[in-house]
């Protein structure tokens, strides 16, 4: 990035930035409209890639899944791009995602992937335009930065759910569980009920707690610490879930998440999966995830829940972040629902 | 007895080590064997040092020297034992995040000592400059001394840095190199560490600082995230200086990410003006010289050599 187009960039987000998260006594962002509109037949899905490359081909199976529920569809200029692991420069990610978030007719934006990239393209996006018309922006892993970057400046509600590239070729074959996890991106965003019922895992803390959902990967969650687009979790229901990192990692980041003063103030603590790196021989952790969180959060008193279905698996459900949700974590078993 | 410095930015400086005086050895953080440290101790010893080894020294936990309270109660007597007047982590690993809040500081803060050590020991050097102004040594640890590396200029580096000589680093330059002087604060450690304990309350300031970073075993793109956080988090834009140490066994992805991370770095820091060196021998390497976190140096990157001077 040179300077001029350092500059060019800066300032459109800094006017956001100011004229924007200006919250009332209570927290809430009473100018904005906070939830997008649902969407109907007919409206438009745009597909976008902010981080990581995606084919043409591997975007098909959602397109023709989402085409089936009766949308359209409006593919990207980054879809099917390679610039090593992006998909384009830094610049041409931006500017398809800025494309997507202007255009009118665009109702959602669907991310094709994760991967790496989001970080490098957020502050070079102007938001001006999608906060006085929001739309929603679909996706999970890298797409964790919007999530939060979105709830923290606009309070502008998100579906953190699976992307173009988790859709399974051929429904055929797919799980129910698969099935069901495609399934829960439609629901939420033709506005149908969510709620969640797990079954009870010994591990859980019961309790009940009422508040606004956040999260995502918490690889990013404390990578975007001391950001702009730095996570508030206060009086929330947190979720979290990694792939692919060492258990001292994941440790080290939950220190980060109590030291930082993000566990303290939680109404709910939700864990999805985690599926750990196993130790290198003669560096055996000796922690397991239960154990990682329990430890840091036992001087608190609200509801955790363990083993939830969201993160890099192929049960995946649909979360509605930046919404009020109850989570009910009972002996019974869990339920997440969303009550707005 | 207490001969501690305060210099002009208020850095507390401990008091250096003088022929006779005592090393505490302690594992805050991951398991060593005993033996691993055994030339270590030697050359203290031939250095003309006593060394006191801690509890947690061969002592093991799963991965860890130890409980957090086993490595907590260590290093919490090392601290506070007036017949201890420095204090050398004998490695890393992880673990030191996990009993920071837990640690004492009251004694300490009064009877400051040297606290040697570096990787996950960042976070110790990061909440002792940021919450007390006490500097500390970012240099070379036990198992650095095997080999036959004892007598090597990163390790002796060490011996006269607990001895109060002051350092004067010379290397060559970089390609990548950015040319200038600055004078300010030395503060810093691994990228890793230093990015988890942003928002914490070891987080350090970096404002007019002169700021290292090094690396160990990360994929390209991951060190390439955590340098947007230090920009997105507005830790580089107001520094002196910035010394990139060396990143060593960088992996990368089956898509590569397609630049080195010194130039995903360069890219980075693209827009400020501050001197900026490449490859400067803080590292996992044994190329490691032994610095002062909060204490002034000035930087001199010139076209075909750098120069890291202790004021």
């Amino acid at each position: 990035m040179n300077r001029k187009d350092f500059l060019s960039t800066v300032v459109p987000v800094a006017v956001v930035a100011t004229s924007f998260t200006k919250k009332n006594p209570f927290g809430k962002f009473d100018t904005l409209k906070k939830i997008p509109s649902y969407l109907k037949k007919g409206d438009l899905i745009g597909i976008c890639c902010p981080s990581g490359h995606i084919t043409m081909e591997e975007c098909e199976a959602a397109i023709n899944k989402m085409k089936e529920w009766g949308f359209e569809i409006r593919v990207g200029n980054t879809v099917g791009v390679t610039d090593f692991t992006f998909a384009g420069s830094d610049a041409e990610r931006a500017k398809d995602m800025q494309q997507m978030l202007d255009n009118p007719e665009v109702k959602a934006i669907m991310l094709g992937r994760g991967g790496y990239g989001a970080v490098r393209m957020i502050d070079k996006i102007d938001f001006s335009k999608f906060v006085k018309n929001p739309k929603w922006i679909i996706g999970f892993s890298d797409a964790t930065v919007f999530h939060c970057h979105i709830n923290d400046h606009f309070g502008i509600a998100t579906v953190h759910s699976k992307m173009c590239n988790s859709f399974p070729d051929d429904f055929s074959t797919a799980t129910q569980t698969q099935i069901d996890s495609i399934d829960s991106i439609r629901q939420c965003l033709v506005g149908e009920k969510i709620k969640y019922e797990r079954l009870p895992i010994v591990e859980n803390r019961y309790g009940e707690g009422i508040g606004e959902l956040v999260g995502g990967n918490l690889s990013i969650i404390q990578m975007l610490d001391g950001s702009v687009s730095d996570l508030d979790t206060e009086g929330k229901i947190l979720f979290i879930e990694d792939v692919g990192e060492y258990a001292y990692k994941i440790d080290g980041m939950l220190w980060n998440l109590k030291r930082g003063r993000k566990l303290d103030r939680l109404k709910g603590l939700i864990i999805g999966a985690f599926s750990i790196k196993p130790d290198d021989p003669g560096e055996e952790f000796g922690k397991t995830i239960y154990d990682m969180v329990m430890e840091k959060v036992q001087e608190y008193h609200y509801p955790v829940c363990f083993n939830f279905p969201v993160g890099h698996v192929k049960e995946n459900y649909a979360l509605k972040c930046g919404m009020r949700h109850r989570l009910s974590v009972k002996k019974e078993g869990t339920v997440l629902e969303c009550i707005e | 007895m207490l001969v501690c410095f305060i210099n002009l930015d208020m850095t507390i400086i401990p008091p250096y080590l003088k022929l006779g005086d005592t090393i505490g050895i302690v594992c805050p953080a991951g398991y060593m064997p005993f033996e691993k440290a055994q030339t270590c101790i030697e050359t203290l010893t031939d250095w003309g040092f006593k060394v006191v080894p801690g509890e947690t020294l061969g002592h093991q936990f799963h991965y860890f020297s130890g409980t957090d309270e086993e490595r907590c109660r260590d290093l919490q007597r090392m601290m506070d034992d007036r017949n201890i007047d420095a204090i050398l982590c004998g490695r890393g690993g992880y673990g030191m995040g996990r009993i920071i809040d837990k640690l004492d500081f009251t004694k300490f803060k009064k009877h400051p000592k040297w606290i040697v050590g570096f990787s996950d020991i960042t976070v110790l050097h990061s909440h002792l400059f940021s919450n007390f102004k006490i500097a500390s040594m970012h240099a070379p640890m036990a198992a650095a001394f095997n080999d036959g590396e004892y007598k090597n200029q990163y390790i002796q580096s060490l011996r006269d840095a607990l001895l109060g000589k002051r350092a004067d680093y010379k290397t060559e330059g970089n390609i990548l190199d950015q040319p200038g002087n600055a004078k300010g604060i030395l503060v810093g450690g691994n990228l890793s560490l230093l990015v988890n304990v942003i928002g914490t309350p070891s987080d350090i300031k970096t404002k007019n600082k002169i700021l290292f970073i090094e690396e160990i075993g990360e994929y390209i793109y991951s060190v390439d995230r955590m340098m947007y956080q230090l920009k997105r988090s507005g830790k580089l834009e107001n520094l002196k200086a910035l010394i990139i140490g060396r990143f060593s066994d960088m992996k990368d992805t089956t898509v590569p990410f397609g630049q080195t991370v010194e130039e995903a770095i360069k890219d980075l820091v693209r827009d400020y003006v501050y001197p900026i060196c490449f490859g400067f021998p803080v590292s996992h390497d044994k190329e490691n010289y032994a610095l002062k976190v909060g204490v002034n140096y000035e930087l001199k990157v010139k076209k075909d050599f750098v120069e890291l001077k202790e004021k």
